[in-house]
């Protein structure tokens, strides 16, 4: 139905004198049809973006088609329409002074190439190019939207609304499911603690906490987690390229060889010496040896990797 | 305490005060009883300089940190002066003889006021 | 007794003492000997010069303070910074540097040596650095014995993540923070130890000297409270915890408060809250106890515990309360960024644009603290067998220290003397296990187990049921190493049995041990060598570059054009550069500028980032407006040297937009594909850009009118080089670093640095970020 809908207003526009309706009131109908937000295909596009609109338009250029394989774009949508539902709430006289619209690259890659993308998703906001819209400053060119705070509604809603009439009505819905979840995982850490405290109170499970919390931020995980580096490089590529860089997994292998070295030094520390039998212990001593020997020269090569220049190796 | 006591239990309140009263009555040497009441009048000196504060003005608000911080510093150095020559607590400063505890008292009193004069402006 | 090798019987024991004390004396000196003199490769390879950026500032603070006096300099207004505003030096800097180095000079030349000021402050850092040594010595001493003190004084003498911020011309606060830092930290335990409120005292006055000395003090007044908390919530509450901890914080929060920058902030800023909570319960912690030993009736005990309850509850929420009024402020920006580390990004680019403010990737651990990094978890887990109150404070400093230093690259040098620390306590536990001479007992039976062994290899069968039956006969030592390692760690052990059976057996097992430390302690050596020498001792004024055949040139562009500007323009020329280079303008040209490193005023400094991103026309009548005489332009595309202004110009428009959203937005600069190109490519903002025309200006012309190549960038400029209609080029340095603009008045000098490729990658991840490259953020979508 709404498919129909959709192709017949699409013909319609095809037959722009056949009806009297303005530019303004077919796109506010289109809308109507999407929930809020426009699906564009060229045609559409370039009535949408005509350079007599009075309108201002906030477009986002996405590939949705699974063939494209774009991650981002799908994460992107949801964010989109949750913008453009709350916009579409407004009352109506305010609500068809700017639309929302999104144009999938294979609806429309005329539009794609005339505007010379190669990434999505995009989000541009167009201004209003006449009438009393029309901004100041004479700046008609469309404005992009700056992912770097994430694909998150809030942001997207907070930028858009500097050049909507209105302020867009966007509230985060309330996540009922997480507060459900952390309270739920409160109780049950509540009556867990009775059965745990021991457990709690055990000061070696407090010392495996500190090392692997140590071990991990010396990784540099914090850097990963700031940085949102990926986990590696794809086609094996796990060593990411240069001095101050570096991949999610390399936090993984080298808090492991930390961790290693460690254990080894606390084994010869430790435990060797409670060994009675001579032979054992000399033994163990020659292999926590040898462990630190060749997991140290590991790690100097792999240190090597990431600084070009350093001057010095072990073994390896 | 006051406010979540039902009768019955301030009964039992005012029984423990009493017990806790005679209890320190018998039970404190005289030196420390000196230092307690020392303590005291610190403590009323902080409540009024705070009551000020609160109700006529906090201005010159270093000048009454200044007195505050000297009341509250003065009150701290004192009672760690207290716990240190406490003969209960003889196990814990196996390193600190009553008279080096005195010493310390006296410098840290020095240190503080020096900070105090300075701060008064 | 059997021992491994032979030991002399014939000494007294008063003997040996001297002697292990007169060596513990030697060796501390030569390492103090050994801190100063690998911070001098600076001085040696370029000069005794003030080094960076901040270093200047406190440079000329410290002249004027030499020069004019203590009351002075504490009332000194430098119109000439932050042109026309002006600051008040004297309420806007941590005072504790200059003064240090102000008394140095007056006793110096007190004593009749006529020692230059500046050469005090080159050589403060390296001197404090001896201090260091000395103060982790005494704070390791406390937590195991006086070898692992002298182990952890070498590390700390030596180790680079120290010697980063302390070679001699990094004349700048952490110089002698860190000294104040740990011996703070030392008063502190040994104040909890004996429970004395002479050293709670001293902790305090050094307290108060590191407030007057470096904005880190904030490290200290969380550290110390929550190692207090922690103590309490494991019920370790003692009157020696009272003591210790109120005492140090009456005096020393009062102390803070002489400090003018600081100011209130200790009783009304959130970052100083925890420590007066923690004042707060222990005094009601201190006064229940003391009211339980007088009366154990069961009743009252409830009644107590639960107002003591009550109390806390109450605290807590009036805190909540006060803080909501807005009678407390809430954290400041550049701590809550270490909480929240979207933050910064989001609300204060100006945090973020400093590359000590990013994150610190492995091999920036690694390089400074080498194979410390390892052994220091090895060391936190020694702390744990013993866990005495003090090992609590490492094992805390070990936590917090780590996670900070992974959020910021410049925290690496608070985690530093802890890795020391912990990683001098698991070494020397090694050492002290593999050079103990005793030989322990074996068993019999398994000594009888172990010789079959050796006599008859064909017969191990056997011996292994009897290994087998010993195992199940003793129990723990040989269910394997995890067994072995609860029983070592729990300490239950074997003692009691009356013989020694714990130990090494044989000189060759020691050997190999303490030749496989040796080896790394020289390896550590060799390469904390290396790192001072090739990376951390460059002044970034001077640089220097090899060349082919191995010599090394030097590039001095900054200088050259610090001493144009001083020479050929007159005293009250201003002159407009990134924040980065006010305060070396500052120092060595001596003249106005708009902005610099202290940057308290963001609208200012994103004035000049708009001025920087606007186009010529946008940009002219900010600069009349200011009274810019001259324009600073840094670049470094001829020589390579990628710390230049091009660089850092993404951070002048993310600045400038968060100002002006309207006028500058950050897409704009890049090419359609969401690239940063300066090349034919580079979008029509970005090449109308002044900043980048000022940088490519007749860049062209260097190359014989061909397109020249931005060797930073790896691309090629476009033909049809920028042109210039209101500024004009005035001066350009020698490689091109540094230019001058006029505008038509102005100047702009093309500064051109070049450092050598591998250098380059530590010398530059010092200052404000250069190849911050966020756009990957968009995936391709692949047609």
């Amino acid at each position: 139905m709404k498919f129909l809908l959709f192709a017949s207003l699409c013909s319609l526009l095809a037959l722009p004198s056949s009806f009297a309706a303005t530019p303004q009131e077919q796109l506010a109908l289109l809308a109507a049809a999407g929930n809020g937000v426009i699906k564009l295909n060229t045609e559409t596009y370039d009535l949408l973006t005509s350079p007599k609109r009075t309108w201002s338009a906030s477009i986002q250029l996405t590939a949705l088609d699974p063939r494209r394989r774009c991650g981002p774009c799908k994460e992107f949508n949801p964010a989109w329409h949750a913008v453009a539902r709350a916009w579409h709430n407004v009352p109506a006289a305010t609500k068809n002074e700017h639309f929302f619209a999104m144009l999938d690259f294979d609806e429309g890659p005329t539009v794609f190439q005339k505007l010379g993308i190669a990434s999505a998703p995009i989000v541009f906001n167009y201004p209003a190019a006449d009438g009393p819209r029309k901004p100041k400053n004479g700046n008609l060119s469309p404005v992009k939207y700056d992912f770097s705070e994430g694909f998150d509604a809030t942001p997207l809603a907070s930028f858009l609304s500097k050049y909507t009439p209105i302020d867009i009505p966007y509230k985060d819905p309330i996540d009922w499911m997480r507060w459900i979840t952390i309270s739920i995982a409160a109780l049950g850490a509540a009556l867990l603690l009775r059965f745990i405290s021991p457990i709690v109170q055990n000061k070696w499970s407090w010392a495996v906490v500190t090392v692997i919390t140590s071990l991990v931020m010396t990784s540099g995980y914090m850097f990963t987690r700031i940085r949102n580096v990926p986990f590696n490089g794809g086609n094996g590529n796990w060593i990411a390229a240069g001095y101050q860089n570096q991949f999610g997994q390399e936090v993984q292998v080298v808090s492991f060889i930390y961790g290693l070295l460690s254990f080894a030094f606390l084994m010869l520390i430790l435990v060797v010496p409670l060994q009675s039998s001579p032979q054992r212990q000399r033994l163990q001593v020659y292999l926590w040896t040898g462990v630190i020997m060749i997991i140290y020269s590991v790690l100097i090569s792999l240190f090597r990797v990431k600084n070009r220049g350093y001057p010095f190796k072990l073994f390896l | 305490m006051a406010p979540k006591s039902t009768p019955a239990s301030s009964e039992t309140a005012f029984n423990a005060f009493n017990t806790l009263w005679k209890a320190y009555r018998d039970g404190t040497s005289d030196r420390l009883k000196f230092i307690d009441s020392f303590l005291f009048f610190l403590m009323l000196s902080g409540i009024v300089q705070f009551a000020y504060c609160i109700l006529v003005s906090n201005f010159p608000y270093n000048a009454f940190l200044a007195g505050f911080s000297s009341t509250v510093g003065q009150f701290v150095l004192a009672a760690s002066l207290r716990s240190q020559v406490n003969p209960d607590n003889k196990d814990e400063f196996k390193d600190v003889s009553p008279e080096r505890a005195f010493a310390d008292f006296a410098l840290g009193s020095i240190v503080l006021h020096f900070f105090v004069y300075n701060f008064l402006g | 007794m059997s021992t491994a090798y032979p030991i002399p019987s014939d000494i007294s024991p008063a003997t040996v003492k001297n002697t292990a004390s007169l060596l513990r004396i030697v060796a501390l000196s030569l390492i103090s000997g050994a801190a100063i003199a690998s911070r001098l490769f600076a001085v040696i390879n370029f000069e005794s010069i003030i080094h960076e950026f901040d270093p200047w500032f406190n440079y000329r603070a410290t002249r004027v303070l030499a020069a004019k006096g203590f009351y002075e300099f504490w009332n000194w207004f430098d119109p000439t910074a932050w042109y026309p505003l002006g600051r008040v030096v004297g309420g806007t800097v941590y005072p504790g540097l200059m003064v240090t180095s102000g008394v140095i000079y007056n006793i110096l030349h007190f004593l009749n040596l006529p020692v230059d000021i500046r050469n005090v402050c080159v050589l403060l850092a390296p001197g404090f650095s001896a201090l260091t040594a000395w103060a982790t010595y005494m704070f390791t001493k406390e937590m195991k014995d006086e070898s692992a003190g002298l182990l952890a004084a070498a590390f700390i003498g030596i180790v680079p993540g120290y010697i980063s911020r302390s070679v001699a011309g990094s004349y700048d606060n952490e110089a002698i923070a860190i000294f104040l830092l740990m011996f703070t930290f030392y008063c502190w335990i040994k104040a909890l130890k004996q429970g004395s409120a002479l050293f709670g005292t001293i902790a305090a006055v050094f307290y108060f000297y590191m407030v007057a000395a470096w904005g880190g003090y904030v490290f200290i007044t969380n550290m110390i409270p929550l190692h207090a908390l922690v103590l309490v919530l494991m019920g370790r509450f003692s009157d020696r915890l009272y003591v210790a901890y109120s005492s140090w914080y009456a005096i020393g929060t009062l102390a803070s408060m002489q400090v003018p920058f600081v100011g209130f902030q200790p009783v009304s800023t959130s970052e100083h809250m925890g420590a007066l909570g923690v004042f707060g319960l222990l005094q009601i912690v201190a006064f229940a106890q003391l009211v339980r030993t007088h009366v154990s009736s069961q009743q009252f005990q409830k009644l107590l515990f639960g107002s003591v309850v009550a109390i806390g509850v109450l605290g807590f929420f009036s805190f909540i309360f006060l803080t909501y009024k807005g009678k407390i402020a809430p954290w400041t920006g550049r701590f809550y960024s270490l909480w929240d580390t979207g933050y910064a990004k989001k609300y204060i680019p100006i945090i973020a644009s400093v590359s000590e403010h990013q994150p610190t990737a492995w091999p920036s651990f690694f390089m400074d603290l080498q194979f410390l990094i390892f052994l220091f978890p090895a060391g936190v887990v020694l702390c744990f067998r013993e866990l005495r109150d003090e090992h609590l404070f490492v094992i805390i400093y070990a936590v917090m220290a780590s996670y900070f230093a992974g959020v910021m690259v410049r925290l690496m040098l608070t985690l530093t003397p802890v890795v020391c620390v912990a990683s001098a306590v698991a070494l020397s536990t090694l050492l002290d296990t593999y050079i103990d001479p005793t030989e322990p007992v074996a068993d019999d039976d398994t000594r009888s187990e172990a010789d079959s062994t050796v006599t008859s290899n064909g017969s191990s069968a056997p011996s292994k049921k009897a290994k087998k039956a010993a195992a199940a006969a003793v129990s723990a030592p040989s269910k394997g190493p995890l067994s072995d390692l609860v029983a070592a760690a729990t300490g239950s052990a074997h003692a009691g049995t009356g013989n020694i059976t714990t130990g090494i057996f044989g000189l060759d097992s020691r050997g190999v041990v303490v030749l496989n430390v040796v080896f790394m302690l020289m390896f550590f050596v060799f390469h904390c060598t290396w790192v001072t020498s090739n990376a951390y001792s460059s002044p970034s004024v001077v640089l220097a570059s090899t060349n082919p055949d191995g010599s090394q040139h030097i590039i001095d562009d900054f200088r050259e054009a610090y001493y144009w500007l001083r020479q050929n323009t007159p005293q009250d020329a201003v002159v407009m550069s990134w924040w980065d280079y006010g305060y070396q303008i500052a120092g060595m040209a001596d003249r106005p500028t708009l902005v610099d490193n202290n940057t308290w005023n963001n609208t200012h400094i994103a004035t000049v980032g708009k001025a920087m991103s606007s186009s010529e026309e946008v940009a002219y009548p900010i600069l009349r407006k200011h009274d810019v005489d001259y324009v600073l332009v840094i670049f470094g595309g001829l020589i390579g040297y990628s710390g230049d202004d091009i660089n850092k110009f993404l951070w002048m428009v993310r600045i400038a937009q968060g100002v002006w959203p309207e006028e500058i937005q950050e897409p704009n600069y890049f090419t359609s594909q969401g690239e940063y190109r300066i090349d034919d490519r580079a979008s029509q903002t970005m090449k109308d850009s002044l900043m980048y025309k000022m940088s490519y200006y007749r860049f062209n012309e260097l190359f014989g009118g061909n397109p020249g190549t931005d060797r930073v960038r790896q691309q090629q400029v476009p033909k049809e080089g920028p042109t210039l209609d209101y500024l004009d080029e005035a001066f350009t340095s020698e490689n091109w670093i540094v230019s001058l603009f006029p505008s038509l008045s102005y100047l702009a000098p093309h500064h051109f640095f070049r450092s050598t490729s591998d250098a380059s990658n530590c010398i530059c991840s010092r200052n404000s970020d250069s190849d911050f490259v966020s756009m990957s953020l968009l995936v391709l979508p692949r047609w």
